[in-house]
């Protein structure tokens, strides 16, 4: 009498395999040389996921430089903010939308500035308890509701 | 050289991450059901709140106004922390997670940069990328590591990286450190060490080898003692998974009759069901406690817990479900009034190869419940928590409004903060 052990097959897995470029005869393609993957947003776009947050737009206080009221903002706080950047920063206990101005720090005083005449730009002196929450990467509107 | 990072309260610094202007202020976090604190910022331990004070406590000793209260957010916490790993697993070779806050790494092959520097850049990064401080501890061994992290939250002046790597600053470190704070001893080995004249780690460490083993016979305070003079001897799966996972909460209310008992044991569960099945463990011991509530004392008294051994381990919400309920109905006695209940799950091993007991003769059935908690994991995931339940996991007592009125209500989360990112619905507004 012979033991036979039957072993179940495992196929709930697979495993996912890039194309090789076809075997033929003759010339390979030039275009073989390269394999590309497809455009993902998310890894184009969003260089640093552990440091990337999303804002909602609420105000036309941007509206000059082209951010509307509901376009949501991408925010990466990883990135050191320079002068001219449009960063996220916290004050008077909300977070604000604004163009950083760092042309007067040799003053004392740095300005977040509005793209829009109807609002004033927020002045905060070298003592101020500031910081940039974040700066904004992208932004996203939505056109067919 | 190992590392140790530790977020530093943890939960109030996730609540500050979208509330800046709480910044040096007080904050205490709540339990699940707005119970007790189970987290409190710096200020808040300064004004003389303690962990564990009852919520109504801290209320009417300090008010609402000096304080910012909040219920715990474990969907925020879990996402940020689960950033701030992200962010250590790209800077090292190996990187251990074990608690929701806390995680070990290896730095085998960077010795020869300056890890001191590398470690005060690493909690900047984090700082800056995720707005969460953490306190980093380096050291040849892991228990070394977790009191050096202690220093680095302690004193300022180690700029959140504290560096044990000469024997003069081990034994320094270690006439500094408590007994009781030593990773690896607990609360009753403590008491005993104490007994023997150990109060500090040093004291303990200078005790010789054979006086250890002879007093104690066990393997985790050697191998402690070991680490304590130098040894690099914890193994990674003394770290590995959690030894035991619990759900516990606090009744909105008191309960006095079993079957809205049962409907409670059976939530947390079927919640300790899934963690298992989460980190792909099994559990071979149920336990289920239950008590009433100690701060009325003129009300009567009663306090059980129970175990139950599984015929074979398990992650099946279907058993361990069972097995919580029958070792509740062992312990419930009628005529009191319930304030709280919780199941343990223990014994946790790796999921496959599970060792199936001959005796088991269900041993067939245990293929078609793996199939269903994979299908009601996975509606869960995709509809939501809670979109599919067990019979027995429905709240029925109010009746009449639907499952999810009754289960909304089952949980008190008064001063919950919003969720901004893992809901669109909760993304910061910016003006």
């Amino acid at each position: 009498m012979s033991n036979i052990q039957i072993i179940d097959g495992e196929f709930g897995k697979r495993l996912k395999l890039h194309l090789a470029p076809s075997i033929k005869a003759g010339f390979p393609s030039p275009a073989d040389d390269y394999l590309h993957d497809s455009i993902d947003f998310n890894r184009d776009l969003i260089k640093n996921p552990e440091s990337t947050f999303y804002g909602r737009v609420d105000g036309d206080s941007m509206a000059d430089a082209g951010i509307l009221d509901g376009d949501i903002a991408v925010i990466d706080r990883s990135i050191e903010p320079a002068d001219g950047d449009i960063v996220v920063g916290y004050v008077n206990e909300e977070f604000t939308i604004k163009y950083l101005d760092l042309s007067h720090k040799a003053d004392g005083y740095i300005e977040l500035r509005p793209a829009n005449t109807r609002y004033k730009p927020i002045k905060i002196d070298d003592g101020d308890d500031f910081e940039v929450w974040g700066v904004v990467v992208w932004t996203i509107r939505n056109w067919h509701k | 050289m190992y590392g140790i990072i530790d977020c530093d309260n943890c939960y109030v610094s996730c609540e500050r991450v979208f509330r800046p202007d709480l910044n040096n202020r007080p904050v205490v976090v709540l339990s699940n059901n707005d119970g007790c604190v189970v987290a409190l910022s710096n200020e808040a331990k300064q004004m003389g709140v303690r962990e564990g004070t009852p919520y109504f406590e801290v209320l009417s000793q300090f008010g609402s106004r000096s304080l910012s209260v909040f219920s715990s957010n474990y969907e925020l916490y879990g996402e940020l922390t689960g950033r701030v790993m992200s962010i250590i697993r790209h800077e090292v070779p190996v990187c251990f997670r074990y608690s929701i806050d806390e995680c070990f790494v290896s730095l085998d092959g960077m010795e020869h940069i300056d890890l001191k520097s590398w470690g005060e850049n690493l909690h900047r990064k984090i700082r800056r990328c995720v707005g969460m401080p953490v306190s980093i501890g380096l050291a040849p061994n892991k228990t070394l590591a977790k009191m050096a992290s202690h220093f680095a939250k302690k004193y300022k002046g180690y700029r959140h990286c504290c560096m044990i790597d000469s024997d003069a600053k081990r034994l320094q470190a270690l006439k500094l450190y408590p007994i009781d704070k030593v990773w690896g001893i607990g609360r009753r080995y403590a008491a005993k060490l104490k007994l023997h004249g150990c109060n500090t780690a040093y004291d303990f460490a200078a005790r010789p080898a054979g006086w250890v083993r002879h007093t104690f016979g066990n393997i985790v305070i050697q191998r402690t003692w070991q680490e304590l003079n130098g040894e690099d001897c914890v193994p990674d799966e003394q770290l590995a998974k959690k030894k035991s996972i619990c759900t516990s909460r606090s009744f909105n209310g008191m309960v006095a009759d079993l079957e809205t008992l049962r409907t409670h044991v059976s939530n947390y569960a079927v919640r300790c069901a899934e963690k298992l099945r989460a980190q792909q463990t099994v559990a071979s011991v149920v336990s289920v406690f239950l008590t009433t509530n100690t701060f009325r004392e003129d009300l009567p008294q009663y306090w059980n817990s129970c175990e139950l051994r599984l015929m074979s381990p398990s992650n099946s919400t279907t058993i361990i479900v069972q097995a919580a309920t029958e070792a509740l109905r062992m312990m419930y006695r009628p005529g009191y009034l319930y304030k709280k209940a919780g199941v343990i799950v223990m014994g946790i091993t790796a999921d496959s190869p599970i060792q199936q007991n001959l005796f088991d003769v269900n041993a067939g059935r245990f293929d078609k419940m793996k199939r269903l908690d994979a299908v009601i994991d996975r509606i869960n995931k995709v509809n939501g928590s809670e979109t599919v339940v067990l019979g027995s996991q429905q709240y029925t007592r109010d009746g009449g409004r639907g499952k999810a009125g009754t289960f909304a209500d089952a949980i008190r989360h008064n001063f919950r903060s919003p969720s901004p990112t893992t809901r669109w619905s909760d993304i910061i507004s910016l003006k």
